[in-house]
């Protein structure tokens, strides 16, 4: 990774609120090209909300967000199709669609963008799946998959349209700390591989040591730590009892 | 929170719900008339919506024939006009009765069909994953459920309006000894060709506002099943309200035209 490269993402003084319920106070980040960056917090600190505007999923109050050139946060939903198509989000329960078999989920983003022939679907979509460990599972349906799997056909999903920038959300959650090795260790993989840009929202502290290039800590809506994970140890403050309260001591 | 405060809460609330409605019924319509179709799409949800309500059709549509007749021949008997059972009951059932029982009862069932898919994809990400991978959920998931509405509904108030006839024409038969040509010529005297369009011109009105209220409120749904089951509730009232309402001006509207 690269210290000079050029900046993938940036977010600059983003404010978000639902309702009377202020979230985000005034975040700003920037990730570069190649660079995973991991954003810690505690639950409902807004990491989640955080992400989901880097892709425009969510639109801020105020402030401004930037993704491979797009202002993000001043385009209408038409017009970021084709930063989707560069950005990924595997999401936290998944979202894989009920309706559709593993294969046309994972060969959903393939269909909706063309380019490619019934044939060379069918092979990509075989490949995506060997490469997260699921091969030959294309004709069972999202019900018959155990959390894990989910998760692991969510980033074959998310990989299909090989993304420059992949925006995971809490990847570990709601799995046992062995499936959660397994996904980490995956998400690795991947990282090395495609050389994406990767951001990273968890309060697992093991996904932070295994992937991040630079740690974020977010609490009360604004960024209060930014980082590596040892530095985030041995401080005083919040930042310092969360990492050291989830076992990790420097 | 004050009473004011309430009541301003409650207001603002609904106003919003209405822009909003009103704003995704803007963004439907141009996604209708303009491809990708998804034929295959539109087919299931006609099997689904339409396939599977016209046993509940017939049957209301049935019964509610049989009661008008028991009741116009228990009214007219007075006057000694029970032989204008027909012209009543066709009218009844052709121009009100059939489009809008079967607005409230399927629009009910398919309704709230539709507010629990959206809704159960909406809490669990299914949506925003749509939004992610660069597809538009309006095109992909209401613009298929409105096609299936606006072509099953017209077909199913025809099918409910030859039941109410055929409910009509049983009690007649039966209970007051009028024969089945003389029922049938007598319900066809008086009827026009445009009592039979204003019926299924209505439908027509009441397949998009059943499709727009279920779609919104599934799109917005909120808060896990929890959220999605009020979404659900919301859709059956707020389609029972919106369904009796415009029948009131489409009443007045098709009497002008």
């Amino acid at each position: 990774m690269s210290q000079d490269g050029p900046v993938d993402v940036s977010v600059r003084e983003l404010h978000k609120a639902f309702g009377a319920k202020q979230v985000l106070r005034g975040v700003s980040l920037e990730v570069r090209r190649g660079e995973t960056v991991v954003m810690l917090g505690g639950s409902g600190e807004g990491k989640s909300v955080f992400l989901k505007h880097i892709n425009g999923l969510l639109r801020p109050n105020s402030g401004f967000v930037e993704a491979l050139g797009f202002l993000v946060s001043e385009l209408p939903e038409k017009e970021l199709v084709p930063l989707r198509r560069r950005v990924s989000y595997v999401f936290q329960q998944a979202a894989l669609f009920d309706s559709l078999s593993v294969g046309e989920n994972v060969a959903y983003p393939l269909r909706e963008h063309g380019g490619l022939s019934e044939r060379e679907i069918v092979d990509r979509v075989a490949d995506l799946l060997a490469q997260v460990g699921l091969a030959d599972t294309e004709a069972l349906t999202p019900a018959e998959l155990s959390g894990g799997m989910r998760k692991r056909v969510a980033l074959a999903r998310g990989l299909a349209l090989s993304p420059e920038v992949i925006l995971y959300d809490e990847p570990t959650a709601g799995l046992d700390p062995l499936i959660g090795s397994a996904i980490t260790a995956l998400i690795k993989q991947v990282t090395a591989k495609t050389t994406a840009t990767s951001l990273v929202v968890t309060h697992d502290l093991r996904v932070a040591e295994a992937l991040a290039d630079r740690v974020i800590f977010l609490h009360g809506g604004r960024i209060a730590f930014e980082g590596t994970l040892h530095d985030a140890a041995g401080r005083k403050d919040t930042v310092g009892s969360f990492v050291r309260a989830g076992g990790f001591h420097g | 929170m004050s009473v004011f405060g309430r009541f301003y809460d409650l207001t603002w609330r609904r106003v919003r719900h209405f822009g909003g409605v009103s704003l995704l019924a803007g963004q439907i319509v141009p996604r209708l008339s303009t491809p990708p179709f998804q034929l295959r799409e539109v087919v299931q949800h006609l099997e689904t919506m339409g396939v599977r309500s016209t046993n509940l059709t017939a049957v209301i549509a049935l019964f509610t024939g049989m009661v008008m007749a028991l009741q116009t021949a228990y009214a007219l008997s007075a006057f000694g006009a029970k032989f204008y059972i027909g012209e009543v009951v066709g009218l009844s059932v052709v121009r009100e009765l059939g489009p809008v029982l079967t607005a409230l009862m399927v629009g009910g069932r398919v309704g709230a069909g539709i507010t629990a898919e959206l809704g159960t994809m909406t809490v669990t990400e299914q949506v925003d994953a749509l939004r992610s991978l660069g597809a538009d959920p309006i095109r992909k998931l209401v613009a298929p459920r409105m096609w299936a509405l606006l072509v099953g509904l017209p077909l199913l108030v025809v099918l409910a309006d030859a039941a109410g006839v055929i409910g009509g024409l049983l009690i007649s038969v039966w209970e007051l000894d009028i024969s089945p040509g003389f029922y049938m010529s007598h319900t066809l005297r008086l009827m026009e060709y445009s009592d039979v369009t204003s019926g299924l011109g209505k439908s027509v009105f009441f397949a998009f506002v059943i499709g727009v209220i279920a779609s919104y409120n599934g799109l917005h749904a909120e808060g896990g099943a929890d959220g999605v089951g009020r979404a659900t509730t919301d859709t059956v009232v707020a389609i029972a309200i919106s369904v009796l309402v415009l029948d009131f001006f489409l009443t007045k509207l098709f009497l002008a035209l």
